[in-house]
């Protein structure tokens, strides 16, 4: 047996404890690898398509590099604990007079070893899945057709050699940091006794009224304010978190402890004390992991509201079809023909309302308000207005504003003054419902019977309404397509609009940075977890020597088990339920400044990761209890 | 209070292995018998069987009358803390918990209340002297006063049978000889019922009986009649036997 071969029989006949380290580097690498698949995908040139397209594809540029940095310390966390798990084993090899370059090289090997498998079964199992990871993308994305299977060459390349070099970096990193303990550290291993946690009440103090500041300035500001509380807020918040988890969490456990009733009975005695040791060992942890979950419910959360916002936009103001034609407009009726052929075409029906516009200027406010005939209303609302010789109807557009009334955009007028003098009674002031911004558009609507229309002058601005409601109006996208490039968009006198053409694309543009989103959510979900996992196993041979003497003692099974899951539990939810409240509060205020309803939106967010946890929570409890029983 | 009936224990595996052959054993109430016999001679096999870790291949062992194996693992798990102690050689305290959250264990188990639980780590601490270090951390205390701690734990809850394994294998003279005197004196005043495995003969020589067992048998059972030095003069003269085989003594005359 040369060193080499030792190196290799020391990685695989010892699966077991290789198992943890190997399965977060493959998986790290099966998540890049498919991100990257979907990146280079040949259909999904982002360049050409829409307006976000640019945006796009830089966003998913950046979040790869975001991935590939996350990943890098991933793993050089995941290896730390790792090599710390075998202390022991470090002493007996130097012992045995193993030199400090020999082990230096066997870490080495053993790294490249295991890296290099990780990296192609991580490819591998990413191929695998790649078809489904394709059909959810395109899912997600709502592209038209889905994304066909192809073999992402680039892909496979550009992972092989980011994770090769990640490897190579990390085991050198590695095989130097070793050295530093001593030998009867290394045999001593881990079993030093820990001082018993304290917690300072001043800092556990602080840390609630932190935590209360910040959430009450959330609370409180609106519109632009929440700009500048941004980064205030921030601030207050993640210092008030640091210290909940490094301080206040230990200061009520202890607290708790001193409850005699509820310390000493039953499970709680071990449970509780039990609980502040690791509360005090991962708070660093759970504050990177509550910060880092936040700040992915927030960004996520967003997201989701923007789209809903524009969409719900989109939808309430631009009609099915619709043609707009301005004044010196020679080929109205010639595109109009063209409109009709094509919907025509596709047995598509339609039905067609010209509206003519006027725009005049009221010179008693010196406002712009669009002008049409009562006639043309009535067509629009179906309804059956008449107005006299001197009296208007008027609405306005409801604003978004970022939260603030400013209390102009609706209107007080009593009475319009048009040009020469004339005046109109406004007899309604009011909203504008949506058929009419559909149709009319523009920020402020005036109604006059047909008469005064025709009496009103005509301006450069004047225009001509071509509204095409289509009921199945979802149809309408591939026409749309080919009547924008037929008509080449937006012309000087002419613009030509599609409800399904504008909602495709906000779909592609949001799709795509969702898309991101949720990859790099689920990348810090998963990382997250497997922090939690890595630490539970490097604490797994004390608890096992734990659990074992206390069962002698005569500590049935289902005690046992609810005590590893009440602390398991614990270290799964506490970071994430933070994260979920600061998230909710965080989005409350964006929903503030938005004017939009996110409640939805952001609860299905958060409820999706909570159910990814719980998951996880499950699974992972479940393999825990399932080894310290082994023992027993 | 304890009785091993024909007991037997096999371990499977490629090679069978009989750690136990049909052994027999009696513990009266308030007596303090001491186990011995060489390393790989049963010992702990016997203990195992005896504190219902371990269930054997056949044969039958009755504490107080329960026939234990045929508890099920939770009545198991109850058994022992309401009726038996437990003292290790390496103490099996709990890191995180102090002295006294350690004394008190067994009774949070069993949700004894508060009062009850003060009065009676008081009063076997008193007994124990350990009265001044009940709000020390178990790193924090000598290998003796863990040793006690132990033993105060494994007497808390009054338990019907005391099982102690190799006690003083991990501690110095001087603390062997607190933690051993702390034992027979519960004996007496407390009339615990003791059953102590160690292969120490000056351990063995506090006991009332010390059975020795040779390849999983019965070899032999000395009492103590007179002190201490002339019971542990007969417990070193049988050792000296049992550690070797004829044979070897043979082969050496020729």
């Amino acid at each position: 047996m040369n060193f080499r071969q030792f190196a290799f029989k020391n990685v695989f006949r010892n699966k077991r404890l290789y198992a943890g380290y190997f399965f977060s580097c493959a998986f790290s690498v099966m998540i890049f690898f498919v991100y990257s698949m979907l990146a280079f995908h040949p259909e999904l040139s982002f360049q050409g398509q829409g307006n976000y397209g640019k945006g796009a594809q830089t966003g998913m540029d950046v979040a790869q590099y975001i991935i590939y940095v996350f990943t890098f310390f991933f793993i050089l966390y995941s290896m730390s604990v790792f090599l710390k798990s075998r202390k022991k084993e470090f002493g007996i090899c130097i012992m045995q007079g193993m030199s400090d370059m020999q082990l230096r090289r066997l870490v080495f090997l053993e790294n490249i070893i295991i890296g290099l498998t990780a990296t192609v079964s991580g490819i591998a199992i990413g191929l695998l899945l790649s078809k489904g990871m394709l059909m959810l993308g395109s899912s997600v994305l709502s592209l038209e057709k889905s994304l066909s299977f192809y073999m992402p060459v680039k892909a496979i390349w550009l992972s092989f050699a980011a994770f090769t070099l990640l490897f190579l970096f990390i085991s050198l990193f590695t095989a130097t940091i070793l050295r530093s303990s001593s030998l009867i550290d290394l045999l001593k291993g881990t079993a030093k006794p820990k001082p018993e946690p304290k917690a300072s009440r001043v800092l556990a103090i602080l840390a609630a009224v932190l935590l209360i500041i910040g959430y009450a300035i959330a609370f409180v500001v609106r519109g632009v304010l929440v700009l500048f509380a941004l980064l205030p807020v921030a601030i207050i918040v993640s210092v008030g978190t640091y210290f909940l988890f490094t301080q206040l969490s230990v200061y009520i456990i202890n607290k708790l402890k001193n409850k005699k009733k509820l310390y000493r009975s039953s499970t709680n005695m071990i449970t509780l004390s039990d609980l502040a040791y690791r509360m005090k060992d991962n708070a660093r942890m759970f504050f990177l992991v509550a910060i880092i979950s936040t700040v992915a419910f927030t960004a996520i959360g967003t997201l989701v509201g923007m789209k809903s916002m524009f969409t719900n936009m989109i939808s309430s103001s631009t009609p099915p079809l619709k043609y707009e034609s301005y004044a010196d407009n020679k080929q109205a009726a010639e595109h109009a023909a063209l409109i009709e052929q094509a919907l025509a075409k596709r047995n598509i029906s339609f039905e067609l309302l010209v509206i003519k516009e006027k725009n005049v200027t009221d010179t008693g406010t010196n406002k712009d308000f669009i002008f049409i005939k009562a006639s043309d209303y009535n067509r629009i609302m179906k309804e059956d207005v008449a107005l006299g010789q001197d009296e208007a109807r008027l609405f306005y557009r409801k604003d978004i504003d970022m939260g603030y009334d400013r209390g102009i955009s609706k209107g007080q007028e009593t009475s319009l003054t048009l040009e020469g003098g004339r005046k109109l009674a406004v007899t309604e002031n009011g909203e504008m419902p949506a058929p009419l911004l559909q149709s009319a558009g523009g920020s402020s609507v005036a109604v006059v019977s047909d008469e005064v229309f025709q009496e009103l002058p005509g301006s450069k601005h004047d225009s001509t309404m071509y509204v095409y409601d289509v009921a199945d109006w979802q149809q309408t996208l591939a026409v749309s397509k080919q009547l924008m490039t037929e008509l080449k968009g937006n012309g000087e006198h002419y613009r030509f609009s599609s409800r399904a053409y504008e909602l495709n694309d906000i779909n592609q543009g949001f799709g795509q940075i969702l898309l991101t989103g949720l990859f790099i959510g689920a990348v810090f979900f998963v990382a997250a977890g497997s922090f939690l996992y890595f630490r539970l196993y490097a604490d797994l041979d004390n608890d096992r020597i734990q659990y074992r003497a206390i069962s002698k003692l005569g500590l049935t099974e289902g005690e046992l088990s609810k005590i590893v899951s009440t602390q398991i539990g614990l270290l799964f939810f506490v970071p994430i339920i933070v994260a979920v409240i600061h998230g909710a509060v965080a989005l409350n205020t964006l929903q503030n400044t938005f004017s939009t309803n996110l409640v939805l939106e952001s609860s299905l967010v958060l409820g999706a990761f909570l159910v990814i946890q719980i998951i996880y929570f499950v699974f992972i409890r479940a393999n825990y209890v399932k080894k310290l029983k082994d023992v027993m | 209070m304890l009785e091993v009936r024909n007991v037997s224990k096999v371990y499977e595996g490629k090679v069978a292995y009989q750690a136990l052959s049909n052994l027999n054993l009696t513990v009266q109430k308030g007596e303090f018998v001491g186990v011995m016999g060489p390393s790989g001679s049963g010992k702990t096999t016997l203990l195992n069987v005896v504190s219902t870790i371990d269930k054997p291949s056949s044969g039958e062992v009755f504490i107080g009358g329960q026939q234990t194996h045929k508890l099920s693992k939770r009545q198991l798990a109850l058994f022992r803390r309401r009726e038996l102690g437990f003292v290790f050689q390496d103490f099996n305290l709990l890191q995180t918990l102090t002295v006294k959250e350690n004394i008190i264990f067994p009774l949070t188990l069993e949700n004894v209340s508060i009062k009850e639980q003060d009065e009676r780590v008081n009063r076997i601490a008193d007994k124990l002297g350990i009265t001044h270090i009940l709000n020390k951390r178990t790193y924090e205390i000598s290998g003796g006063q863990c040793q006690r701690t132990a033993i105060a734990r494994a007497i808390i809850h009054d338990p019907k049978l005391i099982l102690a394994d190799e006690p003083t294998g991990n501690l110095d003279s001087k603390s062997a000889k607190d933690v051993l005197e702390t034992l027979q004196r519960l004996n007496k005043e407390e009339e615990a019922t003791m059953m102590m495995v160690t292969h120490d003969a000056q351990a063995a020589s506090y006991c009332d009986r010390v059975i020795f067992i040779k390849d999983g048998s019965l070899y032999r059972e000395i009492h103590r009649s007179n002190g201490r030095e002339v019971f542990f003069q007969e417990i070193m003269n049988v050792l000296s036997v049992i550690g070797g085989t004829e044979d070897e003594f043979s082969a050496v005359r020729v």
